[in-house]
This record gives C-alpha cells, sequence and structure tokens, in this order.
C-alpha cells in the first residue's frame, strides 16, 4: 500500500516536474509571463489605495490586511493552478473525451489527470501573494501561518473546481457556469468579508466556499499577530493559542472534507463516462 | 488460454437528438429526444497469444468501441470480457500494467522531452525501478534502433521516428497485450514500411499479442494472418487472411467472379457492400 | 447556350458589385454587420453566462459603497451613493458589453500569422472591417447588459437622483461613441504588431488603465494632481464621460464630452488609417 502511495506521488511530482520543464523551453517567455501576472495583480493595489483614502478602515479591515486577503488569495490560486492546473479545464476533458489515455494508466485518475497541465503565469500569482504578505507586517510565525493556509486555499480552490467541473459528466452546458462561478468565488475573495451581511455572507462561508478559503484565515493571521505584538500573559497567549488552533483545525477539517466530496462526485462522473451517453463527441 | 476472450459483447449509446432550427433548439431543451445507437452488437472472438490480429470496418462500425470496451476506458453493456484472464471494467488498474496503448495520433509523449525522458516518465508510471528502467531503455533503443534520436526532444523528430517512439514507449512495461488503434495513419509510404516493421518486430521477438485496427489494406494484409471484418457493430468476417483471399479468388462467391484478379482492397470492398446488402433484404 | 448563360451571369454579378460599390460604398460594412449579428445571435445564451460575472462585480460594489457611506445623504467626491454605484453599473457595462475577440486577438492574430497578406486585397478597408465586425458583436451584447443594469439598478440601488429620461438619446449616443472611440484606439494599438513582433502586452496596458483608473471610481475621486492628466487619456472619452452623463446630466457637461468624442474620434481614426497604411506599406516593400 505504502509503495503504491509513493509511486503515485513519484509519477506526480515528475509530471508537475516536466510540464514547468515545458513552460521553461522559452525562458524569456516564462519569465515574462510570470513578471506581468505580478504587475497585472499590482495595479489591483491602486483601487485599495483609493478607498483607504476615503475611510481608514473597510469591513473590519485595515490596507494591510487586505494586502494580507489578497495575498492569500494569489498565493493561493497560484498554488493550485501551477500544480493541478488540469482541474481549471477538466469540463473540456470530459466533453472532448480526452479522460481515455488517464484510464488507460495503472494510477489514479484524478491525480494524474489534475497534474497534467501547469500555468507558469500563476507562479507570479504565487510569488505576488508572498511579497503583499511580506509587507502586511512580516514574522516567521506568520509566514509559516501564511504557507499553511496557503496549501489549505489551494486544496479548497481545486476540491470546488473539480466539483463544479465534474458536474460537466452530466450536463455539457456545466462547463461555462463552473468558469464563471469559480471567477465570481475569486471576486469575492479579495474584498473584506465586514461588507457582507446576512444571507450572502452565509452563502460565502457556506455554498461557496470564500470564507474558509481566505476569510477566516486571514482572521486567525491577524489575532495571531495581534497577541505577538501587545506581549500578553502567558496564560492570555497559551489560551488565544488554543483557540487559534482550533480555528486552524476547522480550515484545514474543512478543506479535506470539501476535497473528499469533490473526489467522491468526480468518480461517480467517471463511472457515467465509462458508461458513456457522451457518444457524438467520442467517437 | 487466451489473450482475449470476448463474448456477447454489446454496447448501446443513447444520443440526443435535435431537431433543425430555433424551434428544435427549444424542443430538445423541453423535451429531449433520446435515440439509441448500438455501437456494437454481440461480438464474440477470441484471441491466441502471440497472435497478430487486425480489426477493420468501416467508420462507425464499432472498432474503437470494441477496443475501449478491451482496455477498460467503456464498461460494456452486455456480454463478457476477459483480457489476459482480468475483466477489463473491474481490474482495470491491474490489467493496466498488462496491457500497451497506443491510439492513433492522439500523443502520448511529451514533445519537449526526449524519448529517454519520456521514457524514464513511463517507467515510472508502471511503477519500474530506475535501474530495471534503464537497462530496458538501453533494450529498446537497441532493438529498434532508436540510438541515434534518442536524446533529441520529441518535437524535433520526424514524424517516423515520433510514431517510433510513441509505440516502443508503450513497451516500456512489457506488456502481454498491445492495442494499436490505427497506427499508421496520415503516415507517407515509406514511414508505413518503417513502422509495419516495428510491429512485426515486436510481435516476433516479444511474443505480445497485438491487436490493431487500420483502414489501410496495406497494414492487415504485410502484418496480419488474421482478419476480423466489422460492419455496424457485427462482426461480419473472421477468418485466416490465406483462406479470405482463396475463398474469393477462387470465385467460389459468385458477386466477385467476374474479377478474378481481386486485391485484398477489393475483396473486402465486396464484403462491405455485400452486407449492405443482406441489411436492406 | 449553357456555356453562354453561365458567361452572362458572371459578367452581371461583377457589374452589379462595381456598381454597388460606386453607388453605395457603405453596403459592404451593412453586410459585415449583418452577418456578425445573426452569428452573434445564436450565442445570446452563453453571452448570458457573462451575465453572473458581472452581478458578482456588481453586487460587491453595491455591498462596499453601502459600507463606505455612513450616513444617508452623504456625498464622497460630489457623489451620493446611489450616483457612485450607477457610475461603476455604467462602467463595467460597457466594459462588459464591449469585450470581443474581434479586437482583442484578431487583428494581432492576422499581422502576425500573415492573413493580412490576404485582407488587404479585399475591396473593404480592413481597419473598417475589424470596426465593422466589432460593431456587430456589441450590438448585441450592449443591450443585453444594459437591460441587466437597469433590473440590478432599479431592484437593488434605487434610481439616481436627479435623472433625466429625456435625455436618454443622448446619453446612449454617448455611450455608442465611447464603446467606438475605444474600438479605434485598441486597433490603433494592435496595429503595432506591423512594427514590433507582438503588441499584446501594450494592449493589456490600455486595457489595465481603463479598468483600474476608468472603471471603478468616477475620475473626481482620485488626487486633484492626478485628475487634469486623466482627462487627456482616453478614459475621459470611453468610460467616465458616458457614465458620468447617465449619472449627473448637465447641458454643459454634454457639449463638452461629445466635442471631445468627436475630437477624439476624428484623431483616433486618422491615427489608424495612418499607421495602416504605413504598415501595409511596409508589408509591400518586405514582402511579409
Amino acid at each position: 500500500m505504502s509503495t503504491a502511495v509513493k509511486n503515485q506521488v513519484r509519477v506526480c511530482l515528475l509530471s508537475v516536474k516536466y510540464n514547468i520543464m515545458r513552460e521553461m523551453v522559452n525562458p524569456v517567455t516564462f519569465v515574462t509571463n510570470i513578471l506581468f501576472m505580478m504587475l497585472n495583480n499590482a495595479t489591483i493595489l491602486v483601487q485599495w489605495f483609493i478607498l483607504f483614502r476615503l475611510r481608514g478602515e473597510i469591513g473590519g479591515y485595515t490596507m494591510k490586511d487586505v494586502m494580507l486577503l489578497w495575498g492569500l488569495t494569489a498565493s493561493s490560486f497560484g498554488l493550485s493552478k501551477v500544480l493541478f492546473a488540469r482541474a481549471f479545464s477538466l469540463p473540456e476533458l470530459i466533453i472532448s473525451g480526452k479522460l481515455d489515455s488517464y484510464l488507460v494508466q495503472p494510477k489514479n485518475v484524478c491525480l494524474s489527470m489534475l497534474t497534467s497541465a501547469t500555468s507558469t503565469a500563476s507562479i507570479g500569482d504565487f510569488l505576488y501573494g508572498l511579497v503583499l504578505m511580506a509587507f502586511s507586517g512580516f514574522s516567521m510565525g506568520r509566514l509559516v501561518l501564511f504557507l499553511l493556509f496557503t496549501v489549505t486555499g489551494a486544496v479548497i480552490f481545486v476540491a470546488f473546481t473539480l466539483l463544479l467541473g465534474s458536474l460537466s459528466f452530466w450536463f455539457v452546458r456545466a462547463e461555462m457556469a463552473g468558469g464563471q462561478i469559480v471567477s465570481g468565488m475569486i471576486s469575492f475573495m479579495t474584498y473584506p468579508d465586514g461588507i457582507f451581511q446576512g444571507v450572502s455572507r452565509y452563502l460565502l462561508y457556506f455554498l461557496i466556499p470564500v470564507g474558509m478559503a481566505v476569510w477566516k484565515p486571514v482572521h486567525i493571521m491577524t489575532a495571531f499577530s495581534g497577541n505577538a505584538d501587545n506581549g500578553m500573559s502567558v496564560g492570555a497567549a497559551g489560551q488565544s493559542l488554543q483557540s487559534g488552533l482550533a480555528a486552524l483545525l476547522t480550515v484545514a477539517g474543512y478543506a479535506i472534507a470539501l476535497m473528499s466530496i469533490a473526489v467522491f462526485i468526480f468518480y461517480r462522473g467517471l463511472r457515467r463516462y465509462s458508461s458513456s451517453s457522451l457518444m457524438e463527441a467520442r467517437m | 488460454m487466451y489473450a482475449i476472450e470476448a463474448e456477447d459483447l454489446s454496447k448501446t449509446f443513447r444520443v440526443r437528438v435535435k431537431e433543425k432550427g430555433m424551434r428544435g433548439s427549444i424542443r430538445a431543451i423541453l423535451r429531449p429526444q433520446v435515440e439509441k445507437i448500438t455501437a456494437v452488437d454481440r461480438v464474440s472472438f477470441t484471441v491466441e497469444e502471440g497472435e497478430m490480429l487486425a480489426f477493420i470496418g468501416p467508420n462507425g462500425a464499432g472498432k474503437s468501441t470494441t477496443i475501449k470496451m478491451l482496455t477498460g476506458i467503456l464498461c460494456p453493456d452486455g456480454g463478457s470480457v476477459r483480457v489476459l484472464g482480468l475483466d477489463p471494467v473491474k481490474r482495470r488498474k491491474q490489467l493496466a500494467y498488462q496491457i500497451g496503448t497506443v491510439f492513433g495520433q492522439k500523443e502520448q509523449l511529451w514533445t519537449h522531452l526526449t524519448p529517454y525522458d519520456n521514457f524514464r516518465f513511463f517507467g515510472a508510471i508502471y511503477d519500474i525501478p530506475d535501474r530495471e528502467t534503464e537497462e530496458r531503455i538501453g533494450e529498446l533503443a537497441e532493438r529498434f534502433a532508436l540510438e541515434a534520436f534518442i536524446n533529441t526532444p520529441v518535437r524535433n523528430l520526424s514524424l517516423g521516428q515520433r510514431i517510433r517512439c510513441e509505440i516502443v514507449a508503450s513497451l516500456i512495461h512489457k506488456p502481454g497485450v498491445l492495442f494499436l488503434d490505427e497506427p499508421t495513419i496520415g503516415l507517407d509510404p515509406v514511414v508505413k514500411e518503417n513502422i509495419r516493421g516495428l510491429i512485426r518486430q515486436m510481435n516476433r521477438e516479444y511474443h505480445t499479442t497485438i491487436l490493431l485496427t487500420s483502414h489501410d489494406v496495406g497494414d492487415i494484409e504485410k502484418l496480419c494472418r488474421r482478419i476480423i471484418i466489422m460492419n455496424a457493430g457485427q462482426i461480419v468476417l473472421d477468418d485466416s487472411m490465406e483462406h479470405l483471399k482463396q475463398h474469393y479468388l477462387s470465385g467460389e462467391d459468385a458477386e466477385s467472379v467476374n474479377s478474378p484478379s481481386m486485391s485484398l482492397e477489393d475483396i473486402i470492398m465486396e464484403i462491405y457492400r455485400a452486407e449492405g446488402r443482406t441489411e436492406k433484404v | 447556350m449553357r456555356k453562354y448563360v453561365k458567361k452572362t451571369s458572371v459578367h452581371e454579378t461583377q457589374r452589379y458589385v462595381c456598381g454597388g460599390l460606386r453607388r453605395r460604398p457603405g453596403r459592404k460594412y451593412r453586410v459585415i454587420y449583418q452577418s456578425v449579428l445573426l452569428e452573434n445571435l445564436q450565442y445570446a445564451a452563453n453571452l448570458a453566462m457573462g451575465f453572473f460575472s458581472y452581478f458578482v462585480f456588481i453586487y460587491i460594489f453595491i455591498r462596499l459603497w453601502n459600507y463606505m457611506y455612513q450616513a444617508p445623504g452623504e456625498l464622497i467626491a460630489g457623489y451620493a451613493k446611489e450616483q457612485m454605484i450607477w457610475y461603476v453599473m455604467m462602467t463595467e457595462m460597457i466594459w462588459f458589453g464591449s469585450d470581443s475577440g474581434a479586437l482583442t486577438r484578431q487583428v494581432i492574430t492576422d499581422i502576425r500569422g500573415g492573413n493580412i497578406a490576404y485582407m488587404m486585397n479585399k475591396p473593404y478597408h480592413y481597419t473598417l472591417y475589424i470596426l465593422t465586425k466589432y460593431t456587430g458583436e456589441w450590438s448585441i451584447r450592449l443591450p443585453m447588459y444594459a437591460l441587466l443594469a437597469t433590473v440590478i439598478g432599479t431592484c437593488m440601488v434605487g434610481a439616481i437622483p436627479g435623472f433625466r429620461i429625456a435625455a436618454l438619446p443622448v446619453m446612449i449616443l454617448c455611450v455608442v461613441l465611447g464603446i467606438t472611440i475605444n474600438a479605434v484606439f485598441k486597433i490603433c494599438i494592435s496595429l503595432f504588431s506591423f512594427r514590433i513582433e507582438d503588441a499584446t502586452p501594450f494592449l493589456w496596458l490600455y486595457d489595465k488603465l481603463l479598468l483600474v483608473v476608468g472603471t471603478v471610481f468616477p475620475i473626481e475621486i482620485f488626487p486633484v494632481a492626478l485628475q487634469p492628466f486623466f482627462k487627456l487619456t482616453p478614459i475621459y472619452t470611453v468610460c467616465y464621460g458616458p457614465a458620468k452623463l447617465v449619472v449627473d446630466f448637465s447641458a454643459g457637461k454634454c457639449i463638452e464630452i461629445l466635442s471631445a468624442q468627436i475630437l477624439y474620434l476624428a484623431a483616433g481614426c486618422g491615427l489608424m488609417f495612418w499607421i495602416y497604411g504605413k504598415g501595409v506599406r511596409k508589408l509591400y516593400v518586405n514582402g511579409g
């Protein structure tokens, strides 16, 4: 069993490595893509400078908090697209019958599929997120938390995309709807949760997983650095550490649960793919 | 033991039908009309170990669907299949270790990498330890004369060299059965001949069972001793090449008496035509 | 007999086309427009998918401005809350409604791929062909987004204070002019591909400028020192002008913006023909 897992991991890593090597065939384009993506992201900061000129805090966030929020969104999204870019084009694979080649390999279909493409520009997203995080107040503890939440965020991204993409096993039209919902999700992620109240806030925490991907982590991180700054008593610090840890586990648990559901749906869909009624596209 | 056993293998697709025009589109959304198409209809055959067998038939005859059911990509609606003693649907992964597939022009190689790196990747997929992969690559490169270009990125290879590598890549894990879906499609005659040589060699030296589909009569004539002709989802002929030629050339069949020196191509066309006629009657 | 008939018909067609050209030079552009329109009508359902993104953007801005305006009746940079939200709705409507493949990719692909060599010998002006094609694309999208904006606006934001329904035709004219000016500028930038390898980054920069500076906020919200500079950029005529007229109409503003637009359009077209002419000459000399 453990050797099977090891072999699977080996194939996935090799796949990601080869993907990135392919992009690096032309090094100038490779670097330009990354830098352009970072520049692209940086332009949005203009909007926030303007908004914070009007008010000192927005939805409970300061400029630094917004930078952290943006940073986490960019890094999570970037990581998910560097490692699992294929999740974002899954509907196309399903509709054009290109899952066949993964089905004849003696490996996990879902993982082989997910790791079979990469988006190099997204390395820019990932790095940009780190830069923003550094500007929003750097400390070692924060960096560790940030990287941890980048991973959970990326898992949530991939899971949600995989889930929506798998709907194409049943409905051809789901292709476009899925893409729209994911880009909508990113839009929500880059605004403070404090401006959303009532039903919309509830939906953003439970229906579209924006809350657990970035908002909750940002709250944990700001609370963490706030405590560290204030030099709390040992007892209080211990207590807040405990609640912080609980929150962290909640986020991780959520990410794992969402991924399990997504994988389950994917395999249900794959069964349908194998018994295929999508023949027009596949003969 | 047979390498492949198929009995009453069937596959039906449900296809949505849409009428023409805007009104048709609306109707298709409100009340989708589903039509059943039988792609493979109670097909039975067996393949001996080490045999080289060709599947031919017009477009849409059900060849690809059959291969997909044999490799576990599609699950059959009816009948049973055994490939190397395994049920392709239930034991898909296990079977994958023992079979190789080359699907026509669908590239499986990474074009920016060298054949060597590609073979290494396939070695990893089939859980072969690095040292063994290394040895295997050396052996295959020597046997199939890949040494000259094994370290050239695939995108810089000629089409013929690329297809050679494509096929050799599917041999890394010593498959017992190899499925080739139109391996020579779109190649010029010289390259075709080259690839046929490779396939013959594979069959001879590794005793690999080979099942190939093709539209090219030359492939079949030069490679296979046995031929299965499919039409409209059914096997219309399953015979040895020699028998086929004798049968038709001796003029037993009334339809072909008029042409004493028929090529295999003519014979096959004749069979397609005869089949079409019987169906109408 | 048969030969004879065939001959006449070919001859007649030729004469007809030539005659048509001489009589009504705009006719072929109308035909191009109509075919693109019909083609795009089939994708109307797909276009509706973009509504979701538009809705998300607007929804976020409604929440955002609801948070930013603390007291009822408050003004930010001279705008009431409703005006501020309608402003974003209008600029985003222009942005989404005029998003087009003909402009963002086709010109550059045509030039880089060498397709241009075939297209410039056709009996139409290439730039006008692109412009017409583009017009066919937004003629479907824009009204759909306008309808959506109206629905969202009335249901979730409320009426614009002091909106003058009588001025609606002028507002529409202003939006159409803005979109056309935008197209002319984008074609100009795309035509740079004649000289440099790929003009895509410049197109991207232009889009970013429009999106970051022109779409989200009215110009008045930026630091005073920057405002005169923004008024010189295409932002003023492409997105700020039309949106400003919709949310805060006055006759004086109207004349100012319209005249600026006409000036920009004339200058832009002149530039477009000039760059194209130079590019084509270069192509003739170098043979592609």
